[in-house]
């Protein structure tokens, strides 16, 4: 399973004859520098929006307008904040964000690992079916649910409610897949020594394969919450209510003007970048995690 | 789960056997949350919605009821050949979001191969700082992102300033519903279309207007679309490039060939599967695009941002053609299914790169799983 | 079997999902006809749905619904909308839509065929002091569907103190075409367009309007888009466009005419009463003039903005609704949010008042005799919102293939 193995230590792949014969780490040739150059200048332009969104969150509307590059406000001021904390629906906004995203994550850590299990395991008839049923599910594009998901929960009384901004994300296969492959990965000996003991199927997922599934199951805390926290469209067609509104429905509500006139950039730039900050820290946590096997966790 | 685990514990005397024989059960009961989730919220309003574009449901109580009936083909037909303003706006919005597929796809992945080819390399100083620089835009929301474009690119924004600093007059990046195409044409001076291309239209919009190119609106939400995009799929290049053999490199070196030799005839065949995947995401996102279109633009200006996605939503939510929405969506997912499916095949692994694969005794790793 | 305990639980899952399936609302609407004048009533609390320009008329309607709650002792909740047609569709579409709820002209032939809207504009008691160009607004297959709230005209909008700068006189207050010409050139500078407004009909309409044109009849059965007025009108735009004296306000980096305005990147602009509230807040240290917006060669011309209240044909609570915005459309309590957030009320024996509280603003009250109303044919928003998308590129389009485009369409949609 790539979630263990990828660590950054085989990559000598690339190296060149030049490169083999001296120290790693040490900046010689002119390659070198044209080669630190490119990354140092792309590095740049991949973090300097950020660290301009910071800054101009500080700054008063008329300074965001008339000098946008600079990352030192003239005048600094938390105008922006106090309007967000103390004059708007915002605080609602980041605790109905953070009530969803917690619950989804739960959910799906356990559903996924649930189904992962049982799909990589338990042998039962119908398993084929349940198994490529969810390989086609996979393919349905969620945007072209957005009209769907409202009639269905409509239909089912659970519109506006927080049982169906939450329900309809509990389950994503991507995840069960992510679980199904990292559970087949584990050799089955660890597993015949407690059913020896007797332990039943429930048994042995909990309290023997769970324990060990860690780093896959980060995978899916990682993806559930960056997926429920970020998540829009289905908000949008899952509830109406002010008292339900999640941040991204009221940043994009604010960003495209209908609560408000005028552009009030600082305004809207904090209130992006507060809803940056639970992703980033999370980010910054697993940073190890996710540079090193995000690229087998997508794969599945 | 205390309760069952309990219960599980006072009958932990059985026999193996009988727990092997319960696994028929317990496979079903373990999968069901996800059965009932998925068939609920998945497979149903898929059912529901397929009714609704059949019907003429105008919005008001349930679909079921009686008064809404079955009108065949009629919404479809409405919107692919109707004549009037929905069809021109599902042109409109194929050719947009077409224009945004063509330029996203191929620009996020080559920077994302650049990208992780560049992050790759053992003796890289920094590299845990590279790699999180490009991919910390990655795990912010759109909403967040577009709120921070819509800043960047308006007309007194960084952007425009950093342009006129090196003499540049930047457009008015989300107002400006020029296509590009045209632009470059009327800078040669060519200002109209030749009768041929403007007489004769598709879907309610002339070829003239096909080949607009995206308006320059929509070149901000592009180059948005590559900026957020690179750092996942740079991840998924490089766990690829970790996972290759260095000997095949190593052979092709002996033989004498360059640097670029080797990327082209040696790395870039062996990343094919990551490649496919890379390419198919990209695909199947490109054509999704929907939230930043709501938070930021709203389909303006000159509804040159108006994507399918936006348009089901707007037709449903907003003017009250559920029917003409829901046939939206789901020409939309033809769309993506059949642009999957010829991907696909324009990819699949052909006699000849085989050949040159074993010709540099490739040891027989299809590395590490990357499809 | 150690099994059982789960598959109970299982079964508990079940039934909670069998449960929420049948606890909603949707299987059994019987889409009841609302053409009688029987209103329904019951003790039902009401909802109020209501999309806010800002704080003020926010507060200025929580506090109107909260004095009439006390008044009658019938609760109500008062809610702002973050998008108001996308949460009205839902709601209809829920079947349990909000009692009352902001309604535009052009929503309610659409709302009005699917039958979701209950009529009861004939059932007010201060029926006829409603304005006649706003009750026919509101009016569908002769049918007076709902009050309306209140209403807003265009007027012209002048910096009185870059007006100086440029050594312009009261004299100079432009009345023709020719004359804002002549003002618009004076007051263009390297950073500031003469005249600025939005990219909409709802802003170049007015000069449509003034030579002479409008996009449907007067009785709203013929489209006639495309006419030489409407090309005169979108012409002398186009011309003022490419010549740098007048400029879009999304041009200028601007959301809108009032904030191009405001931050003094135009010396005049095309707003409606909005326009003065908006100015206070953000732009305090700005001094204004409104004035009527200058004769065209057919004559005076503006438009005319409204909403009503529209209540939903599945409220529980007809009765005490209508009572609720017999209410809100009183003289005292229109006057009171004209106040707070600048509309003009819609009826007649306000007026006076009005014009004594604001006698700088006349020109906007002036205006509702001579205003041209949104065409409220089912489908002519998209219309419209079509026309928008093209408007924005008229500086370099033709007007005549515009116009060809936009009579198209509503023909398919008129009569």
């Amino acid at each position: 399973m790539t979630t263990t193995t990828l660590t950054p230590k085989s990559s000598s792949a690339t190296t060149t004859p030049k490169q083999r014969a001296r120290r790693p780490g040490s900046i010689r040739s002119i390659g070198d520098i044209g080669l630190y150059t490119v990354l140092v200048v792309l590095a740049l332009i991949y973090i300097l929006p950020f660290l301009v969104q910071i800054a101009t969150s500080f700054k008063t509307e008329a300074e965001a307008a008339s000098n946008a590059v600079s990352l030192v406000p003239q005048t600094f001021t938390f105008a922006a904040y106090e309007m967000l904390f103390a004059h708007s629906d915002f605080p609602v906004w980041f605790a109905n964000s953070a009530f969803v995203t917690v619950a989804v994550t739960i959910g799906r850590v356990f559903f996924a690992s649930l189904a992962g299990y049982a799909l990589a395991r338990l042998r039962f008839p119908g398993r084929g079916l349940v198994f490529g049923t969810l390989v086609a599910v996979m393919a349905v594009p969620q945007v072209v649910l957005l009209i769907p998901k409202f009639l269905v929960l409509n239909q089912l009384g659970l519109y506006d409610s927080y049982a169906g901004m939450i329900l309809p994300l509990l389950v994503d296969a991507a995840g069960v897949f992510i679980m199904k492959n990292f559970f087949e990965s584990i050799p089955r000996s660890v597993e015949e020594q407690a059913r020896i003991d007797g332990a039943g199927a429930f048994r042995i997922y909990w309290s023997v394969v769970l324990p060990m599934a860690r780093p896959a199951l980060i995978t899916i805390v990682i993806l559930s919450f960056q997926g429920s926290w970020n998540e829009l469209s289905h908000f949008i067609v899952s509830a109406q209510s002010p008292e339900l509104t999640t941040l991204t429905k009221g940043v994009a509500a604010l960003a495209s003007g209908q609560l408000s006139q005028g552009t009030q950039y600082p305004l809207k730039l904090a209130a992006a970048a507060i809803m940056t900050i639970p992703v980033a820290v999370l980010f910054f946590i697993f940073q190890r995690h996710i540079t090193n096997t995000t690229g087998g966790a997508v794969k599945g | 789960m205390g309760v069952a685990a309990r219960a599980s514990s006072r009958v932990g005397s059985r026999r193996t056997s009988v727990a092997r024989r319960g696994e028929g059960s317990a496979g079903w009961l373990f999968t069901l949350p996800v059965i009932v989730i998925l068939g609920l919220f998945l497979f149903v309003p898929v059912l529901m919605a397929l009714w609704v574009s059949f019907s003429d449901w105008t919005g008001r109580g349930s679909p079921f009821s009686a008064g809404t009936g079955f009108v065949g083909f009629d919404n479809y037909a409405e919107i692919t050949s109707g004549g009037g303003l929905p069809e021109r706006n599902f042109g409109i919005a194929l050719r947009n979001n077409a224009w945004y597929a063509v330029l996203v796809i191929p620009l996020q992945t080559a920077l994302s191969l650049f990208l992780a080819l560049l992050v790759n390399r053992a003796a890289l100083r920094g590299r845990t700082f590279f790699r999180i620089s490009f991919y910390f835009p990655s795990v912010t929301s759109s909403v967040a992102i577009t709120v921070l474009w819509l800043f960047l690119f308006s007309s007194t924004g960084v952007v425009n300033q950093v342009l006129s600093w090196v003499g540049m007059n930047g457009p008015n990046w989300f107002n400006d519903p020029r296509g590009i195409v045209h632009v470059a044409l009327s800078a040669v001076g060519v200002e109209a279309g030749p009768a041929v291309l403007t007489d004769a239209d598709i879907l309610g919009v002339s070829w003239w207007d096909w080949l607009s190119g995206p308006s320059i609106a929509m070149a901000a939400l592009i180059l948005m679309a590559v900026f957020t995009t690179s750092g996942t799929f740079m991840l998924l290049f490089l766990a690829a490039l970790q996972s290759l053999s260095p000997d095949v490199d190593e052979a092709g070196r002996v033989d004498g060939a360059s640097t670029w030799q080797r990327f082209w005839r040696i790395t870039l065949p062996q990343l094919r599967p990551a490649l496919f995947t890379v390419l198919t995401l990209g695909l199947i996102g490109c054509w999704q695009v929907f939230d930043q279109i709501y938070t930021g633009t709203q389909g303006g200006p000159g509804k040159t941002t108006l994507t399918p996605a936006y348009l089901s939503y707007e037709s449903a939510f907003t003017d009250q053609r559920w029917g003409q929405g829901a046939a939206i969506s789901f020409i939309l997912f033809l769309i993506i299914v059949a642009f999957t499916v010829v991907q696909r095949w324009a990819l699949r692994e052909r006699g000849v790169a085989k050949r040159r694969m074993r010709q540099y005794r490739m040891t027989a790793r299809e590395n590490g799983g990357a499809s | 079997m150690n099994f059982r305990a789960l598959i109970a639980g299982g079964t508990a899952a079940s039934t909670f999902f069998a449960l929420s399936g049948c606890g909603g609302s949707g299987f059994d609407d019987s889409a009841q006809d609302s053409t009688d004048d029987e209103l329904t009533s019951s003790n039902s609390a009401l909802t109020v749905l209501y999309g806010a320009s800002g704080d003020a008329e926010k507060d200025a309607v929580e506090d109107a619904v909260a004095a009439w709650s006390k008044e009658s002792g019938i609760d109500v909740t008062a809610l702002a909308a973050t998008n108001l047609t996308q949460e009205l569709s839902q709601g209809f579409a829920s079947g349990s839509p909000a009692d009352l709820f902001y309604l535009a002209p052009e929503q309610i032939a659409g709302y009005a065929d699917n039958g979701s809207l209950k009529p009861y504009g004939d059932l007010l008691s201060n029926r006829d002091d409603f304005y006649p160009s706003l009750v026919e607004n509101f009016t569908v297959d002769g049918e007076f569907y709902c009050a309306p709230k209140d209403f807003s005209t265009l007027a012209l909008v002048i910096n009185t103190d870059l007006w100086d700068k440029a050594g312009l006189t009261d004299a100079d207050i432009p009345t023709t075409w020719d004359e804002l010409d002549a003002a618009a050139n004076a007051l263009t500078t390297g950073q500031r367009a003469g005249l600025t407004f939005s990219p909409e009909y709802q802003r170049v309409g007015v000069f449509m309007a003034q030579a002479g044109g409008s996009l449907v009849t007067d009785d709203g059965a013929q489209a006639v888009a495309e006419s030489s007025e409407n090309i005169e009108g979108l012409e002398f735009v186009r011309s003022h466009l490419k010549g740098g004296t007048f400029a879009y306000a999304t041009d200028l980096g601007a959301g809108w005419g009032g904030e191009a305005f405001g931050k003094g990147q135009a010396a005049m602009t095309i707003e409606g009463n909005w326009i003065t509230g908006a100015l206070e807040a953000d732009f305090p240290d700005v001094n204004y003039q409104v004035v009527p917006l200058p004769t065209g060669p057919a004559g005076q011309g503006t438009l005319q903005f409204t909403n009503c209240w529209g209540m939903a044909a599945d409220s529980p609570n007809q009765e005490a609704t209508l009572e609720l915005v017999e209410f809100l459309t009183s003289a005292e309590q229109q006057l009171e949010f004209s106040a707070a957030f600048g509309p003009m009320p819609s009826v007649e024996s306000a007026g006076d008042q009005w014009r004594s509280d604001n006698p700088d603003l006349t020109a906007f009250l002036d205006g509702a005799d001579y205003a041209t109303g949104m065409p409220t044919d089912v489908g002519a928003d998209e219309v419209i919102s079509d026309f928008n998308a093209q408007l924005e590129s008229l500086k370099s389009s033709d007007p005549e293939k515009m116009l060809t485009t936009v009579q198209n369409n509503l023909e398919a949609v008129v009569g």
